[in-house]
């Protein structure tokens, strides 16, 4: 699925199937080269649970090409393109579906689940993202303070080994090791947890999604993500994606953008 | 035994031609001497050096400000060192031009009387950008609202600040204005509430109104999940019951935002057939009493 294609010169509209959206990609001449046109469907896939891979363009109702609903990129004679997976531009702030509380000292390891994009690059540069869900926002924090975030929900995994069944039945989502340490004196209430996808990379078997462990201290003064190493991954994981911004980068961008704010400079 | 020395024959004669051009008796002779061109070229050199120092001075400032300070601040920064090298070169020419300036402090006193009161606007207005700056209420960019007047803040500069109305036209305010009167910035925060003031009908059914109220916020992708919408029953009036529905936006999703949520709760009432309630008026009509004629007599 994540992989590079043939740019769809003569075969019409081609379709990707990323769990419950559908991706479309299509091709016109533009003088000497060529404009890619692509656009998600997120309600069209729920009527396509049954139709095979081959009627998939037939039992989908497209609209023209100058739809305004295309997204155009011009691609000069390239000949391929790629659908690789990304972290949204913003933050994910995965809502837990069931909050727990944790006490003070606690170290506990866990897996959760985060949805990802769909990127399409040609020559290696990206043209678009598609969200594979349709996109909510939240506010992770206050009204005053608060970053906003994607809107995410999962489950939080306290088994050792994340259930890849549900990854298997989503692609679309890829999975975090996570480490939660609460360092202050009183007991925490985890109810959602923010991922700066940035710092991330996606590791890749060729089925499932992960990402580097996340450990989420808990402190008197806030909550604070960094990465807490690769996890435990096997030889047959490959990257598919490299973090945008070092860890490093992010906290001096931070530290700049909260002195912004404290002192309106 | 005195020695003569003759000093450079050629170039007293050389010299002396300018001299014999204008008589020294001549009233022209008497202003035009070696002295007042020597002060003449000192005032030149004192100008012209001084406006390539001021100059100079503002590049560097203009670069130092631009990374450390917002526009606001730096423009107001510049401004000043600005002023204080032009009052700086015009005491350093003066002194170059020999000019008594303990005479001049006398005439500058009276003259700074009288430019206080011309100037009295001008100097309120850049004293008040000096306490605006301190308070940080707003930078370029931000969404302002002054009295009746809303925009994007265009510039700051050391008299007025600039706005850019939504329909595109520029308004300038006065710093003191901006001092004396409540200053609302809209785009403080990253995000804000849109609070929906709707009237339904006292014979609605509030909980089926709530259901749906969050049904169209749940349905409008750019309504921040968190914080939560926020439903309030705002009274009970004589035209019907005043609901107050909050969702949260992102600033930049503040126009599409009020369309769709707007648009959305407007479907989904008319699909379940609740009416929003108009100003409503309950009038009762009085048969007059008409006249009794019995027991009339003739």
């Amino acid at each position: 699925m994540w992989e590079q294609y043939e740019v769809p010169r003569s075969e019409g509209t081609r379709i990707h199937r990323i769990g419950s959206m559908l991706i479309c990609v299509a091709v016109e001449m533009a003088g000497e080269g060529d404009l890619l046109s692509a656009m998600p469907m997120y309600d069209a896939a729920l009527s396509l649970k049954k139709t095979t891979r081959k009627n998939v363009v037939s039992s989908v109702t497209l609209p023209p090409l100058d739809d305004p609903v295309w997204y155009k990129f011009f691609i000069d004679s390239s000949k391929h393109y790629e659908l690789l997976p990304g972290y949204p531009q913003i933050p994910v702030c995965v809502r837990l579906k069931e909050a727990f509380s944790l006490p003070p000292g606690a170290d506990l390891k866990g897996w959760i689940f985060s949805r990802i994009e769909a990127r399409i690059l040609v020559s290696g540069v990206e043209l678009v993202s598609f969200p594979l869900a349709k996109p909510h926002k939240t506010l992770y924090g206050t009204p005053e303070t608060g970053v906003i975030c994607r809107y995410d929900e999962a489950q939080f995994l306290t088994s050792s080994e994340p259930m890849f069944e549900s990854m298997l039945t989503d692609p679309g989502l890829v999975a975090h090791p996570v480490r939660l340490r609460n360092t202050s004196s009183t007991a925490v209430r985890v109810t959602e947890l923010c991922i700066y996808g940035e710092q991330l990379s996606i590791f890749w078997t060729g089925a499932r999604m992960q990402s580097e462990r996340l450990s989420f201290v808990f402190g008197s003064s806030g909550v604070r993500m960094s990465l807490d190493g690769q996890g435990s991954l096997s030889p047959d994981w490959t990257t598919i994606a490299k973090p945008r911004v070092s860890g490093e980068e992010r906290f001096i961008e931070r530290s700049f953008e909260l002195f912004k704010a404290m002192t309106r400079l | 035994m005195t020695e003569t020395v003759t000093a450079a024959p050629e170039a007293v004669a050389k010299s002396q031609w300018i001299l014999d051009l204008i008589p020294a008796e001549s009233p022209l002779g008497r202003i035009f001497t070696i002295d007042t061109a020597l002060k003449l070229t000192r005032v030149g050199i004192s100008i012209v050096l001084g406006l390539l120092f001021v100059g100079l001075i503002m590049t560097v400032l203009k670069r130092i400000t631009r990374k450390r300070l917002n526009a606001r601040s730096g423009s107001l920064v510049v401004k000043l060192a600005q002023y204080l090298g032009f009052a700086l070169i015009a005491i350093n020419t003066l002194e170059a031009a020999e000019i008594d300036l303990s005479a001049l402090l006398g005439a500058a006193g009276i003259a700074g009387v009288a430019l206080g009161f011309a100037a009295q606007t001008s100097v309120s207005n850049f004293i008040s950008g000096f306490f605006l700056m301190s308070e940080k209420t707003f930078t370029v960019g931000d969404v302002v609202t002054v009295d009746t007047t809303t925009g994007v803040v265009y510039s700051i500069d050391a008299l007025s600040v600039k706005l850019r109305t939504f329909d595109n036209q520029l308004v300038r305010i006065p710093n003191e204005t901006l001092i004396k009167t409540n200053v609302t910035n809209v785009t403080r925060f990253e995000t804000r509430r849109l609070n929906v003031k709707i009237t339904i009908t006292h014979a609605t059914d509030i909980e089926k109104a709530r259901v749906l109220l969050f049904e169209a916020a749940e349905a409008t992708e750019i309504v921040l999940r968190q914080p939560e919408p926020l439903f309030m029953i705002q009274g009970i009036g004589k035209d019907g019951v005043d609901l107050l529905f909050g969702v949260w936006l992102t600033n930049d999703d503040w126009v599409s935002g009020n369309n769709d949520i707007y648009a959305g709760i407007q479907k989904r009432f008319r699909a379940a057939g609740i009416e929003f309630a108009h100003a409503t008026m309950t009038v009762y009509e009085k048969k007059a009493r008409e006249p009794s004629v019995a027991g009339r007599s003739s």
